[in-house]
């Protein structure tokens, strides 16, 4: 019998670049596979891998299955993994700097991810009313996926619709907006350019 | 070249394993030996023990061989219910300063119980973690050494002091006692003063304050001995029933960032050990090991390897993320497990925290010590041993004390 020759050579670059561009990359560094976050995660069940598979995904150089995957979108920023994890690793943040560079490389469109979509429309209204304006980012997500998906998802939401106007939850007319949306604009812009530069520096 | 020492005499501090091997080895050469327990009675936290590993023996064997070495050197004096507050000068000049506290039974106590048996208060028994409470005049342990009585400070001005005292035939009690202190020139220390469990109360997700049948390994060790709370029977705080499904908790504060940053090297060993005394009980008892990697250290690995063969003992790679009161009332343990992703949520009888250990006093002078507290090097100060320089076993800290020993011996001999 001949010895076996892997399919797959042992690549450590997107494990580095992970490391290196990713927000807390460098800590990921330190996780050991101990499953606290994972276990903590209280949508643990929803998600494909979870976090700690994730990151030993990462290590394995998994690029695609690691931004094809449903949880860098499923988290819900409770921090329960973070101040739990034994290593201190900012799961949350690298989760979410994920899903960025999920959308940035094309992978969020490719999968139709829901979250993006949602995520998108939620930073359009906050960045332009400097408040998220319910009406208009539920409006904006729903029809992203189309027109036609737009006016179903309308339709069948219309009841709560109506109640979250009655109890006050939900406004009609013009939207609020904070005071000074041209510094917003500026705030936006500035940490936008510090993202890019920090991006490229590594 | 240095001056010649001043002192002969080694001061050994702490009267655990570590402690006592030290003080014998040293006073066995030939010096002159002062060892200082805190506590009424010698053997620290193996003592306290049930049986230890590898040879699952009872403690008292091992420490009944040294406590007749103590009785048989006369160059070796002990003193117990004592620390030194202060400690100047470097080696081969020492100046401690020793304070005695009061323990109102004197030495010619005969450990009758006379008085234990006139006592009516009730005060938290040390020994046994705070797991029952003993009379006001008490015995440490079955085994203590010195076997002499202890009298609780809080009973000592009332009517009961006068009446435990009315009862002991031999006229041991002493009610005026007070706090003495006494200075001593030597020529070496040797700083032995072990380990505290870390608190099961900072890990606020394993709920250890609010759910009773969530206990830690030395609570472990009490239940499980002949002498402990429940006379041997590993039974369940809440309802006193035998406990048959028992999940053990590695790393239970040890390997983390947000508690102790280093393994504790022994919990491991000591939850094996735990999984054997469950095991011996019950012929049907389940025990779920939960672990990041089991960390059998050197020759113990063999220990390890005889309880894999056995069926009914489970181990789950997973750190668990948090434990909950389950509708039964039961803790239910939940987390991930990590070789088959399955979250998991699972009730047990009884959860043990393996808690790890950490330093539990600091020398009284300025002491070399690595990030955590331990004794690290004796460059002009005080010589570590035992678990007061590193999570040891016993058989660690035998050598750890032994070669202590030799750097005193060497200090004190010049
Ligand atoms: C759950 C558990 C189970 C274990 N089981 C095993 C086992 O089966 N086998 C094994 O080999 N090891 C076992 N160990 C490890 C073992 O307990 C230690 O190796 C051993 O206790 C070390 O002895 P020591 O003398 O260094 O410290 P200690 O036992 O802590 O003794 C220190 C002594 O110093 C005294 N002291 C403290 N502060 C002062 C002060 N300021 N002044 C004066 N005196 C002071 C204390 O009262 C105590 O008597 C176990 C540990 C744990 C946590
Ligand atoms: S809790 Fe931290 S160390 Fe443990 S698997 Fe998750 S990220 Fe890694
Ligand atoms: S000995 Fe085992 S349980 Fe203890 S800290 Fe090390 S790995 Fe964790």
């Amino acid at each position: 019998m001949t010895a076996p020759t892997p399919s797959r050579t042992y690549d450590l670059s997107f494990a580095r670049y992970v490391y290196d561009h990713i927000d807390g990359g460098q800590r990921l560094k330190l996780c050991m596979q101990c499953g606290a976050c994972s276990g903590s995660c209280p949508i643990g069940t929803q998600m494909d891998h979870g976090p700690r598979k994730l990151f030993m995904m990462i290590r394995a150089g998994m690029k695609e299955a690691v931004l094809t995957s449903n949880t860098i979108w499923n988290c819900v920023s409770c921090y329960n993994c973070v101040v739990r994890c034994p290593r201190q690793v900012p799961i949350t943040y690298i989760l979410h700097d994920l899903s960025a560079l999920a959308i940035e490389e094309g992978y969020a469109e490719a999968k139709k991810a829901d979250n993006a979509r949602f995520a998108k429309a939620f930073w359009w209204s906050a960045t332009v009313f400097g408040r998220t304006d319910e009406r208009l980012v539920t409006a904006r997500y729903y029809f992203s996926s189309g027109l036609g998906e737009g006016i179903k998802k309308g339709m069948a939401n219309q009841a709560i619709a109506l109640a979250m106007v009655k109890t006050k939850r939900m406004h009609l007319g013009m939207p609020h907006k904070v005071k000074g949306v041209g510094e917003l604009k500026a705030i936006v812009a500035k940490a936008a350019e510090i993202q890019a530069r920090h991006g490229k520096e590594g | 070249m240095n001056p010649k020492p001043q002192s002969q005499t080694v001061l050994v501090v702490g009267g655990g394993i570590g402690g006592i091997s030290a003080a014998l080895e040293a006073a066995e050469t030939g010096c002159e030996v002062v060892l200082i327990e805190k506590g009424p009675s010698l053997g620290g936290r193996v003592a306290a023990l049930n049986r230890y590993f590898p040879k699952m023996c009872h403690p008292t064997c091992g420490l009944e061989i040294n406590f007749q070495r103590i009785k048989r050197n006369p160059r070796l004096k002990v003193f117990t219910m004592s620390e030194v507050t202060a400690i100047t000068g470097g080696p081969g000049n020492f100046k401690a300063t020793i304070v005695t506290r009061p323990r109102y039974v004197k030495p010619n106590c005969t450990a009758c119980g006379d008085c234990a048996k006139v006592a009516t208060s009730e005060v938290a028994d040390a020994f046994n973690y705070g797991l029952g409470t003993v009379k006001a005049a008490y015995l440490p342990h079955a085994m203590a050494f010195p076997m002499r009585y202890v009298l609780a400070p809080e009973v000592a001005g009332t009517p009961e002091g006068q009446s435990i005292k009315a009862a002991c035939k031999v006229g041991a009690i002493d009610l005026d006692e007070q706090p003495t202190h006494f200075d001593l020139s030597v020529g070496a220390v040797i700083w032995a003063t072990g380990w505290q469990p870390y608190p099961a109360t900072n890990l606020t997700a394993y709920r250890y304050d609010a759910l009773a049948d969530v206990i830690t390994n030395v609570e472990m060790e009490r239940l499980a001995a002949h002498d402990g709370p429940t006379k041997g029977q590993i039974l369940r705080r809440s309802d006193g029933t035998p406990a048959k499904k028992v999940a053990l908790i590695q790393c239970a504060g040890s390997r983390d960032l947000n508690h102790l940053p280093y393994c504790s090297r022994i919990c491991c060993l000591a939850s094996m050990k735990h999984a054997l005394y469950v095991r011996e009980q019950h012929p049907d008892a389940q025990v779920d090991i939960y672990y990041i990697d089991i960390r059998a250290h050197d020759k113990l690995e063999a220990f390890y390897r005889k309880l894999k063969a056995d069926g009914q003992v489970r181990w789950l790679k997973s750190k668990p993320a948090r434990i909950e009161p389950g509708a039964d009332g039961r803790p239910v343990v939940c987390g991930e497990n990590t070789l088959t992703r399955e979250v998991y949520a699972e009730p047990y009888d009884l959860v043990v925290l393996a808690t790890g250990m950490q330093p539990s006093a600091k020398p009284p002078m300025e002491t070399a010590m690595d990030d955590y507290g331990f004794v690290v090097g004796h460059e002009g100060g005080v010589i570590g041993a035992g678990v007061a320089t590193g999570p040891l076993d016993v058989s660690m800290s035998v050598q750890s004390a032994t070669a202590a020993a030799l750097g005193a011996v060497q200090a004190v001999r010049r």
